[in-house]
């Protein structure tokens, strides 16, 4: 009901769409032909009825009449197919148009790849990207056809009636171009008194929601009684400022409804008035008196259907940007080249390595190695940058200095095909334990997950409980969270022996853990390093600390 | 479209929805009045034409004249109206629907919404909500206004010419009857088939995005974004195949349209052929006229009701998660307060030292089967600080929202020797506090997010609390007591979150206070830091805390460790 504030940028075609979506400009084509049609069948549904009328009028027998009755009802059926017509093919653009927009941003966020994702809102990325989109379908179905209709049947249908009659030609050419320029003027208005009421609206419209949602807490310090009061005042206020909005906004549709039959009503008038005359025959009269709604219809739908068609196009405007976002990526994900290293030879050598997160520097010139056969940690206070290094190291975000591993130079953007990671979140999907464990090296083989490797990997998680049966949900939803950190830290574990990875990097895996868990995930990781990898946990516990072979500090930058 | 087949819940739902008479006639006859204006405009501009043919005098064509205008203006405003009123009644509903099922909530929330439990559920329940102020809006007065003038235009019609308006009634049923159940069947389809693969689709979109660091380093993006395309295609085609249905109901309507003004023109003819009836020769022509132009306006305003229908569809869907998710009845396993409680405390009297014990004490959440959290025993006297543990499963969880009464128990559960269950739920809270695993902070300032726990607080308190939280340094820096803290805490940080919620603890000076997983959503670096402070701040000797956690906790802080054993996998 109420639109954002930034619904003014809104264009009511843009040409991005056509850009971006083939789909969107074979419609538009279609659409034009069946929009001709239809303004020709209205045209002769309106002669058609003029002429039976008059003859009616004239007192003509019903054998006179009938062939025009039989053309009418042609015409009748004609039209409503092409109604069926128009309403399936905005439908069908409007699906292909989603997927070929879904399609054209989903590649282009795997090819910015996760450091860029990350930057922004995943939520409201996918949300954009899904349901978002579906405000397309309003755009689609209800506006652009009535977008062109305005475009194709209102200078035809003029053409027409001044053909007729000129004085009533002449009004609706007046009348025509006010609506868009009264339109214009109350959405100023509207936008500005929106405007004064955004914030306020925003924060009532969720002040319902704040009182259900804190209701646990409000029960606890016993003020669940005192809410009733506020709900209703909120509510009350809500309204209150609504409506205040309301009746600016629904002023641009009383001006549509009262231009479009006011002017019906000044052309019924005027041909009265000169019918009295006899300067003006009945059958013109009434033709164009049909005709005179017709013009007005199609820009009446417009209007009515602007909000609709304002929402989508803002869904698209956000797809949009990420399609133009033109800037080069720091690191592209497209152009990423593999690069082997044999088990158990060389250290990882960071040398003066430096990152940066736009204009901060978070490492500054660190020297570090990590010895094959070792259990390093790297530690450090909150917000040091350990997570930020970790993304540089697998390639996520570019830093200067070098990083080698057994002597060759590893560059920024590369494949890695040497290390195995688990992250701070477990990022785990949908399907069983056992798919996630076996994520990615499992399609290399395509033989489906290693039974053996995956229950081995799970144990040296210390996440035996876990059964590699079990079925998650989306998000892998399921387990809880301490169960999801050490399946995450299986899948790592998976792929390092699956795929003889020589480097393992586990961020904070133990920090949702019980001691237990901790001790059996760190006797796994100690199997790993045996096997002559490099492992590096991230983590802040003493009892990891404690079992490491080599503990390096990160020293916080001093920033001025 | 018939209630019958709703349950009584969703009706009851419904009913709350829908405006009382006098906030919703107004907008209604605005309505109607709007719509009859709309039919009147178009049969008296064509019976001035029509009359106006025949050369009469000027003064026969005034009325008409005045008519139109007056019609043509009185329907813009009336409509003006109709939308200005309708939607003010469905504000002042609001307010009722939402204390009413304010009302339902309240006995049963947190637990009895447990299964509701992730919050985007929770703030689908709030729109579904709301968005039944489409009841009124865009069903009730949609199909009453398209109802009662189709019905006006019908007797109107057959005063003039009977055959034509009964022609009009059976267009306008054909229409109404098939137009609503091509499209009620359709998207009843549409629903069955669409919405798995639109809901398959949006999981794997998300699932992609918010992971795509793990399939980038697993090697794993290509496989999945071939899946999701082949899951788009799925979804493309079954659009696809079902848009061929999408425009039948418009067409169904303009096709009986077109029907109702053919058929008043054929019986038309014949009334003008006999010349006779009541009306004078004069009069008749023009009047059939009407007769056959009026059908074409009647359909216009009947065009509401498909729309109303489509909007019904998705008021009932939010009407019937409402009631699903809110159940009329409270659940057994949430307790109910006895009929006369005992108390603890008189309520004029300050509350005393509690001690709390706990024996062979079990709890289940609504819609499970197994005990979340069972045999526990244990005693909490004033002064303890003792650190509860446990695996992720055990029902550490379950434990505290069963001690606060959110959640009913079996086995015993005494507060100074009295049974809780004995006691009204309100005289348990008062002396048992909890410190929730997510603190809810309101999107108001940090005063009012502390006040609540203590009404009565003066800034100076408010302050000396926050010290104690170790947060004093951080409000000042962010404009002292009156910093908002943002819609859900958003401008807090975990940690912070939990400090606040302390804070308020502290203020409300529970004699028994139990904090439930205070790290889980902290920053691992800071989770000990905030373990000591909170287990600092909170020891009192009148006072027993009741730490649950999964972060180890130093020796010198408690006085005694409790070890929930594992329990089956998936328990909360």
């Amino acid at each position: 009901m109420l639109t954002s504030p930034y619904t003014k940028t809104v264009r009511p075609l843009d040409p991005r769409l056509l850009r971006y979506a083939h789909a969107a400009r074979r419609f538009l084509l279609v659409g034009a032909l069946l929009g001709l049609a239809q303004t020709l069948v209205v045209i002769a549904f309106a002669w058609l009825l003029t002429r039976a009328i008059t003859f009616t009028v004239a007192g003509e027998p019903l054998r006179t009449i009938a062939p025009t009755l039989v053309a009418l009802a042609g015409v009748v059926v004609l039209r409503s197919v092409l109604i069926w017509l128009l309403e399936v093919a905005a439908n069908r653009g409007a699906a292909k148009v989603k997927s070929q927009l879904r399609a054209k941003v989903i590649a282009r966020l795997a090819e910015r790849g996760p450091d860029w994702v990350a930057s922004r809102q995943s939520a409201r990325l996918s949300t954009v990207v899904t349901t978002g989109l579906d405000a397309l379908d309003n755009y689609f179905a209800r506006y652009l056809p009535q977008l062109l209709l305005t475009m194709i049947a209102t200078p035809i249908l003029i053409i027409v009636i001044l053909s007729q009659d000129l004085i009533s030609g002449l009004i609706v050419i007046v009348v025509i171009p006010l609506i868009p320029l009264f339109m214009i003027l109350i959405g100023r208005v509207t936008q500005s008194v929106q405007q004064e009421q955004w914030q306020a609206l925003q924060r009532l419209s969720t002040g319902f929601l704040d009182v259900v949602g804190g209701l646990g807490t409000l029960k606890i310090y016993g003020r669940e009684r005192r809410q009733f009061d506020r709900i209703r005042s909120i509510t009350e206020e809500y309204r209150t400022r609504t409506m205040k909005v309301l009746r600016v906004s629904f002023l641009s549709g009383f001006v549509l409804e009262l231009a479009a039959s006011l002017s019906v009503a000044i052309i019924a008038v005027s041909i009265g008035l000169r019918l009295i005359d006899g300067a003006l025959l009945l059958g013109v009269g009434l033709f164009v008196l049909l005709l005179a709604p017709e013009v007005f219809l199609p820009v009446r739908q417009v209007g009515a259907q602007f909000h609709a068609a304002a929402d989508g196009l803002a869904a698209a405007e956000e797809l949009f940007a990420i399609l133009d976002d033109e800037t080069t990526p720091e690191i592209s994900q497209a152009d990423a080249v593999a690069h082997t290293v044999q088990l158990g030879v060389g250290a990882l050598l960071l040398n003066g390595v430096s990152v940066r997160r736009g204009d901060t520097l978070v490492i500054d010139h660190l020297h570090a190695e990590f010895a094959p056969g070792q259990l390093s940690v790297l530690r450090g206070v909150s917000g040091v940058g350990k997570s930020t290094l970790v993304a540089a190291l697998l390639g996520f975000v570019p830093f200067t200095g070098t990083l080698t591993l057994d002597g060759v130079t590893v560059p920024a953007g590369a494949t890695r095909g040497w290390l195995a990671w688990a992250g701070q979140r477990p990022g785990l999907f949908r399907g069983t334990v056992a798919e996630n464990v076996a994520l990615g090296a499992a399609s290399v083989d395509s033989t489906g997950p290693d039974h053996r490797l995956v229950v081995q990997s799970l144990r040296w998680a210390g996440a035996a409980e876990v059964s590699p049966a079990t079925v998650l949900g989306v998000n892998g939803e399921g387990l809880s969270g301490g169960q999801a950190q050490r399946v995450a830290a299986a899948r790592a574990i998976y792929r390092a022996l699956a795929t003889d990875c020589h480097v393992l990097i586990l961020d904070e895996p133990s920090s949702a853990l019980d001691s237990d868990a901790e001790a059996g995930l760190l006797v796994g990781l100690r199997h790993l390093a045996d096997q002559g990898r490099v492992v590096i946990v991230v983590s802040h516990r003493a009892a990891v600390a404690a079992a490491a072979d080599n503990v390096i500090e990160l020293q916080e930058l001093a920033h001025v | 479209m018939s209630e019958a087949t709703l349950h009584p819940h969703t009706r009851d739902v419904l009913r709350l929805a829908q405006p009382r008479p006098r906030w919703f006639v107004p907008g209604l006859l605005a309505g109607i009045g709007s719509a009859v204006m709309a039919v009147a405009l178009v049969a008296c501009s064509a019976w001035l034409i029509t009359v106006a043919a025949e050369m009469p005098s000027l003064a026969v064509l005034g009325l008409a004249v005045v008519g139109v205008r007056a019609f043509a203006i009185f329907r813009s405003v009336f409509r003006y109206l109709e939308r200005v009123s309708s939607h003010d009644a469905a504000f002042r509903q609001l307010a009722e629907l939402r204390l009413g099922m304010f009302r339902r909530i309240v006995p049963i929330a947190p637990a009895g919404l447990a299964s509701t439990g992730r919050g985007d559920l929770l703030t689908r329940l709030v729109r579904d909500v709301d968005d039944l102020q489409d009841l009124p809006l865009r069903v009730v007065q949609p199909l009453l206004v398209a109802g009662i003038t189709a019905l006006l235009s019908v007797v109107g019609i057959w005063l003039i010419v009977p055959a034509a308006g009964l022609t009009l009634l059976v267009c306008l049923l054909l229409a109404g009857i098939l137009g609503t159940l091509f499209s009620g069947t359709l998207s009843a389809r549409a629903d069955r088939e669409l919405a798995p693969l639109r809901g398959a689709l949006a999981d794997e979109v998300l699932e992609i995005i918010e992971n795509l660091d793990v399939l980038t380093a697993f090697d794993a993006l290509t496989p999945r974004l071939e899946h999701l395309a082949r899951t788009d295609a799925r979804l493309r085609q079954a659009t696809l195949r079902r848009s061929v249905g999408i425009g039948v109901q418009s067409a169904v309507v303009a096709l009986f349209a077109g029907a109702a003004t053919l058929g008043a023109l054929y019986f038309g003819v014949p009334a003008l052929d006999s010349g006779g009836g009541l009306l004078s020769p004069v009069l008749l022509g023009p009047t059939v006229i009407v007769a056959v132009l009026v059908p074409m306006a009647v359909f216009e305003v009947f065009g509401m009701i498909p729309l109303a229908g489509s909007a019904w569809r998705q008021v009932r869907v939010s009407a019937t998660r409402v009631a699903d998710i809110v159940p009329a009845v409270v659940p057994g396993e949430i307790p109910v307060d006895v009929v006369d409680p005992l108390t603890l405390f008189a309520p004029d009297r300050a509350i005393g030292p509690v001690v709390l014990e706990l024996t062979d004490l079990g709890a289940r959440w609504p819609g499970q089967h197994e005990p979340g959290v069972a045999g526990v025993t244990l005693r909490l006297a004033p002064g303890d600080r003792v650190h509860l543990a446990g695996p992720s499963g055990a029902g550490k969880t379950t434990l505290a929202q069963t001690l606060v009464r959110f959640l009913d128990y079996t086995g015993s559960y005494r507060l100074n020797g009295v049974e809780a269950r004995l006691l009204a739920q309100s005289e348990v809270r008062r002396v048992v506090g909890l410190c929730e695993q997510r603190p809810w902070l309101f999107d108001d300032s940090i005063r009012q997010n502390l006040l609540f726990a203590r009404d009565t607080a003066t800034d100076a308190e408010l302050e000396a609390v926050l010290a104690r939280v170790g947060l004093i340094e951080w409000s000042r820096a962010r404009g002292g007591l009156d910093a908002p803290v943002g819609e859900r805490g958003a401008l807090v940080s975990g940690g912070q979150a939990q400090r606040i919620a302390l804070a308020r603890a502290l203020l409300a000076d529970f004699p028994v206070l139990i904090v439930d997983e205070p790290t889980a959503n902290v920053d691992s670096a800071g989770a000990d830091a905030l373990v000591r402070d909170i287990l600092t701040a909170a020891a009192d000797a009148h006072r027993a805390v009741l730490l649950i956690s999964h972060t180890p906790v130093p020796d010198e802080l408690v006085t005694a460790r409790v070890t929930l054993p594992a329990r089956a996998e998936g328990a909360t």
